[in-house]
């Protein structure tokens, strides 16, 4: 049986979701819910970060969010104390992401699955609260008051946030048509296999915890400059939580997956709003589920609705390669 | 006479206080087809981790091709030249068979179009052709072996090591195997064959060594190995006659 994670077939459909959500602000007014989207690609960001280590490598951090909050405290100090604008602030967030997310590669690279996760865990929250206790650099839990991108209208924003999303797309496909993507997919799948066949586990392990705490870094530096606040409640495990449903519930380790996740769940929150935090019940009810059931999501299941012909494209490509 | 490809002087391994693998010299010359042969827990596997540096060795050294590659990481031991197929199945269950051999290839610096170019060779040859575009998870355990087997010559290297290649596998995939060996050993490929299928071993390796309780009680011609006495009484017990 085929599959559609990152057949090329998934990644046309992870454009052409983009390309939908680039339609929504032509029939959608509302900032309100302009809002609400550009929160989701926020979201959706992190996912796809998360998705680089967890469904591509089989690196299951819990630090996502910690990596935005580096991100957005770096563009938030920087603008907060030295008067620096968010166009050297992003970057800015970027790299000091990239180099905290290095070391943090560096030291756990050799622990897997729950102690993995358990060392991010800690990292996250002891990172929370240095940021929170810092009160005379960071005015702890009050936040930074950073300045707004684009004039603060929400429509430009959002484009800015899909033209960043589209390029962590393509960044993607890239890197997994060239052989540091197949080494990361050996990992995943038998990290011994891997270095027995002279795959430089180190390396490649670092490397994935290095991009994807640079892409969360841009995630949380832009979303600071949009919510114009660099709050530590950008590093709270319950939105490490959130990303995990997300990718869970929208296809880990396929390309479109963690898009659909992140909007259906951010979409889906603000709608269940009312009901106070006990929609998180459902998210984690429906991550059981679909991890029990469903091990590739929605586009798992999308994929066994379709014919395989359509969207299964890696088996026929590979067959076609050979010829 | 021709210098080891490989050389092992005086590899020990220990687990707490079991001797796993005791001062164990041993060399072998390029072009060797040599069996590996001993009871459970004779210290096979150990020495292949010492050998292929998933363990460090306490003591001693590993030479290949005249280069000290002891306690080095298994993936800079496989650029050096020496791959390794493991006796429980390793392959990578979410790529293609072909994603799975192109792994080694691209390891191995190759280029994508080259790796891929080889991969399709050794799957034909294994008759995995059809099975090229195939997730390796769905494929039978035996399949499975073969692609990790053919995984082995994606790097063109100068030995590899096989961990009990016949190991729970249909005939006619024990066949393949034993005549791609045979093949590869004609061509001046070198191996290290662990296995406890003796008739095979028989039958492919002109040289055998024998371990028991870590240490090599026994090395030379295969059928030599095979009627010594210290090797039946390995096998068989104290009290074999």
């Amino acid at each position: 049986m085929g599959r559609i994670a990152l057949s090329p077939a998934d990644h046309r459909l992870a454009f052409a979701l983009l390309g939908a959500v680039a339609l929504v602000p032509l029939g959608v007014q509302s900032e309100y819910w302009l809002g609400v989207l550009i929160t989701g690609l926020y979201f959706a960001m992190l996912a796809q970060n998360w998705n680089l280590l967890a469904g591509i490598t089989g690196l299951f951090s819990m630090a996502p969010s910690a990596f935005a909050m580096v991100g957005a405290y770096t563009t938030g100090l920087l603008s907060h104390h030295l008067g620096i604008g968010p166009w050297v602030g992003i970057p800015a967030g970027a790299v000091v992401s990239a180099v905290v997310g290095f070391g943090l590669g560096r030291i756990t690279l050799r622990l897997r699955g729950a102690y993995l996760a358990l060392t991010t865990l800690a990292f996250s929250e002891i990172l929370r609260l240095v940021v929170a206790n810092s009160i005379e650099w960071t005015r702890g839990d009050l936040g930074l008051s950073v300045p707004g991108i684009l004039g603060g209208a929400k429509a430009p924003i959002l484009y800015l946030f899909l033209g960043v999303l589209a390029a962590y797309q393509v960044l993607l496909m890239l890197l997994l048509r060239s052989r540091v993507g197949l080494f990361l997919l050996a990992i995943r799948d038998d990290e011994v296999g891997a270095v027995a066949r002279g795959v430089d586990v180190v390396r490649y392990k670092t490397l994935a915890f290095t991009l994807s705490a640079a892409g969360c870094g841009i995630a949380g530096a832009l979303f600071v400059h949009f919510l114009q606040l660099a709050s530590p409640e950008l590093g709270l495990i319950l939105q490490t939580g959130l990303v995990i449903s997300m990718v869970v519930i929208g296809g880990m380790g396929t390309a479109t997956g963690p898009l659909v996740g992140a909007l259906l769940v951010q979409v889906a929150s603000e709608a269940l709003r009312e009901v106070g935090v006990r929609h998180l019940l459902v998210f984690s009810a429906l991550v059981i589920l679909v991890g029990r059931f469903f091990r590739e999501g929605l586009m798992g299941l999308l994929a066994r609705r379709r014919s395989p012909a359509r969207l299964v494209a890696r088996p026929a490509s590979d067959a076609k390669r050979l010829a | 006479m021709s210098a080891a490809l490989l050389a092992l002087s005086g590899l020990r391994k220990s687990f707490g206080g079991i001797l796993a693998v005791a001062d164990v010299t041993l060399a072998i010359a390029p072009g060797e087809l040599v069996g590996l042969i001993g009871p459970n827990g004779s210290g096979k596997t150990t020495l292949l981790n010492l050998i292929t540096g998933f363990y460090p060795p306490e003591h001693g050294r590993v030479r290949l091709l005249d280069r000290d590659v002891s306690g080095q990481p298994p993936d800079a031991i496989f650029r050096a030249g020496l791959t390794r197929m493991f006796q429980q199945v390793r392959v990578f269950r979410r790529l293609t068979a072909l994603q799975n051999l192109e792994v080694a290839g691209r390891a191995a610096g190759l280029s994508a179009a080259a790796a891929r170019q080889r991969a399709g060779r050794l799957l034909e040859r294994l008759g995995l052709a059809p099975h090229a575009g195939d997730e390796v998870g769905a494929l039978s355990g035996g399949q499975q072996k073969l692609v990790e087997f053919g995984g082995c010559f994606m790097s063109e290297p100068r030995l590899v090591v096989l961990d009990e290649p016949f190991a729970a596998i249909h005939p006619t995939v024990k066949q393949v195997m034993v005549d791609v060996i045979g093949e590869r050993h004609a061509a001046g490929q070198a191996f290290l064959v662990v296995s406890h299928d003796i008739p095979a071993i028989m039958r492919l390796c002109p040289r055998t060594v024998c371990m028991n309780a870590g240490a090599v009680i026994a090395d030379g011609p295969t059928e030599q190995v095979m009627t010594d006495r210290g090797v039946v009484e390995a096998y068989l017990g104290g009290h074999a006659r």
